[in-house]
């Protein structure tokens, strides 16, 4: 309700801009506007003419045109059906597990209490890790005979001799995602944590008179509240995971079996390990579509939301 | 509201040990004799007369020239990303223009390009520059990602500041380009300063390109370092280790230094956007 009394003057001085000339606008973008179309657009522009080429990274320069054939050789290949399902499962899991683990840590660090600020700072030490240095001490601790979830897992009796984590073809990829998710949760807590600094304390107070229980309050109050901050986090997070490399790369190279074997995983092996240029931007491709099509649906479901939101 | 407070503080202490054990276990390891680190139970306490490792990873590696090199590139993708996207970030806010809309459309876009995807053109265009092989080359790539993040977060910053200030400026004679640098950027340089710390860790903990990109090993960043130990037997455990805690503990403390303002800076500019 604030946020729509600040916003109103403010929609009404950008109707009516302050006179400026035609040129302003024209300089302050296109230092930025070039830089993109350099870095961005022209490579993009490059992969996808890649994508319908036949192309060896030994000799780049040799091009042959081979139209849709590397699309047309994916689609039917059942190694790549494994590899979208591997991608799936993977963003699946990092948005419900991060956001469930993020809002459970949120709500507990809410609130007032002894040491809260510590509290809420050590619990971002994830985020702030960089990836590869999380890869590394996670690889060591999924290590077969040394590492501590090797140890764990004995001690709590689930195996006799050492998990082999990363090699077992079962292991690898709830292996990655614990590691993706511990490193994710803590930014969608404090995004939540923020959030929650905006419900209305005397609708809460009034709710706990009227007897409501934790709950229900959850479900009236709080999650109206933190609602868009969670559709924004399930956006932000499904098309981080969708470019996830680092972690993936360096605790399995998308093995064992392909059971870790994600879009970007794949397109990178192809390149790099099987040096196949077209094949590989085809995948590319294929990755950037699936997350323009996510993303699409994010906005047709959110603003459907909102309309519903707006008739109540 | 009351809160069974015990049960609260022991979730809270779980919670924490959740996030904060992995870089307790890495200097742990760090601080463990060789000969120990494959007992069958493991040492869960660090040898604190193993403090040498420390040394020994700056003397057997090439820690000391990773970190620098890291460095520049996180302060060089910072500036960069900075000077291009206040005025850009601006006009989305405050300015009439035709493709406003494709700008904040290109702008998102970025977000759903891998980086593995562009690495091959990337090359290329490196080739041709001659970039290929230098932190410049590193950099210019990593701010061509971090520039649409740090603009969307700016232009949230400049949609909170109130337009009469910038009137009262426009009358006192002040022309667009001085009101964007004395008015405005003034007023948000909380954010402007969370918008750099994003950046700066983008750029410091980017592997992708780093790992591509450079060949010579003078120029390779920590990250690339600590990567070129992952399956590694050469080199002992403990200190690859403490490498790893060498690299990350400089940026967790930063962090936690200026993370309120990084909070708030993603939560007005990202988030509400």
């Amino acid at each position: 309700m604030m946020s729509r009394t600040v916003s109103q003057p403010r929609a009404a001085a950008r109707r009516a801009p302050i006179d400026h000339g035609r040129w302003v606008p024209a300089l302050f973008v296109a230092p930025v506007a070039l830089y993109l179309l350099v870095f961005q657009g022209y490579p993009l522009v490059q992969e996808f003419l890649l994508s319908v080429t036949s192309t060896s990274l030994l000799s780049p320069g040799q091009q042959t045109y081979v139209g849709l054939d590397n699309y047309r050789e994916l689609v039917f290949d059942p190694e790549f059906h494994q590899v979208l399902r591997v991608t799936a499962v993977y963003t699946l899991v990092c948005v419900v597990a991060s956001i469930g683990l993020g809002l459970l840590a949120a709500l507990l660090l809410d609130g007032t209490f002894r040491g809260r600020g510590i509290a809420r700072a050590l619990v971002t030490i994830p985020w702030a890790a960089p990836p590869v240095a999380a890869a590394l001490i996670f690889v060591w601790m999924f290590n077969a005979q040394y590492g501590l979830f090797s140890h764990l897992a004995q001690f709590l009796g689930f195996a006799d001799g050492g998990v082999n984590w990363l090699d077992e073809p079962s292991y690898a990829l709830p292996a990655i995602l614990i590691t993706t998710v511990w490193q994710i949760f803590p930014f969608s807590s404090v995004v939540i944590l923020a959030a929650l600094q905006g419900v209305p304390s005397e609708l809460r107070e009034a709710a706990v008179i009227d007897g409501a229980d934790r709950l229900s309050i959850f479900r009236a109050v709080t999650w109206p509240t933190i609602r868009p901050s969670v559709a924004l986090l399930t956006l932000l997070i499904t098309v981080w995971s969708l470019r996830r490399f680092d972690v993936i790369w360096l605790m399995t190279q998308g093995g064992p079996l392909g059971e870790t074997n994600t879009l970007v995983i794949d397109l990178y092996r192809r390149a790099f390990v099987y040096l196949d240029l077209g094949r590989a931007a085809a995948v590319g491709i294929i990755g950037l579509v699936v997350a323009i099509l996510v993303t699409l649906v994010y906005f047709w479901l959110s603003t459907r939301a909102e309309k519903a939101a707006g008739k109540r | 509201m009351k809160h069974n407070s015990t049960a609260r503080t022991l979730a809270v202490l779980v919670l924490l040990g959740v996030a904060a054990f992995p870089l307790y276990w890495m200097l742990v390891t760090s601080l463990t004799p060789s000969e120990r680190l494959f007992d069958a139970t493991p040492n869960l306490l660090p040898t604190l007369s193993q403090i040498g490792t420390y040394a020994a990873a700056f003397t057997e590696t090439s820690l000391r020239q990773w970190l620098v090199n890291s460095l520049i590139v996180a302060v060089g993708t910072t500036v960069l990303s900075i000077l291009l996207s206040v005025l850009p970030a601006y006009a989305l806010s405050r300015l009439t223009f035709n493709g406003k809309l494709l700008l904040g459309f290109a702008l998102f876009m970025t977000q759903m390009l891998p980086e593995a995807m562009l690495v091959v053109p990337l090359y290329d265009i490196f080739t041709k520059l001659s970039l290929l092989n230098t932190l410049l080359g590193l950099i210019l790539a990593n701010t061509a990602f971090t520039v649409p993040v740090v603009t969307w977060i700016l232009k949230g910053a400049i949609d909170g500041v109130p337009s009469e200030i910038e009137e009262a400026a426009r009358v006192d004679g002040c022309s667009r380009l001085g009101i964007v640098l004395a008015v405005v950027v003034p007023l948000i340089a909380p954010t402007l300063a969370a918008a750099a710390v994003i950046a700066f860790f983008h750029g410091w903990n980017e592997y992708v390109f780093a790992q591509t990109f450079i060949s010579d090993d003078a120029l390779r960043t920590a990250s690339v370092g600590l990567a070129s130990f992952v399956g590694e037997l050469s080199t002992p455990v403990h200190t690859v280790m403490a490498v790893g805690f060498i690299y990350t503990l400089p940026a967790v403390v930063f962090y936690l230094f200026v993370q309120r303002y990084v909070v708030a800076g993603m939560t007005t500019g990202g988030v509400k956007g």
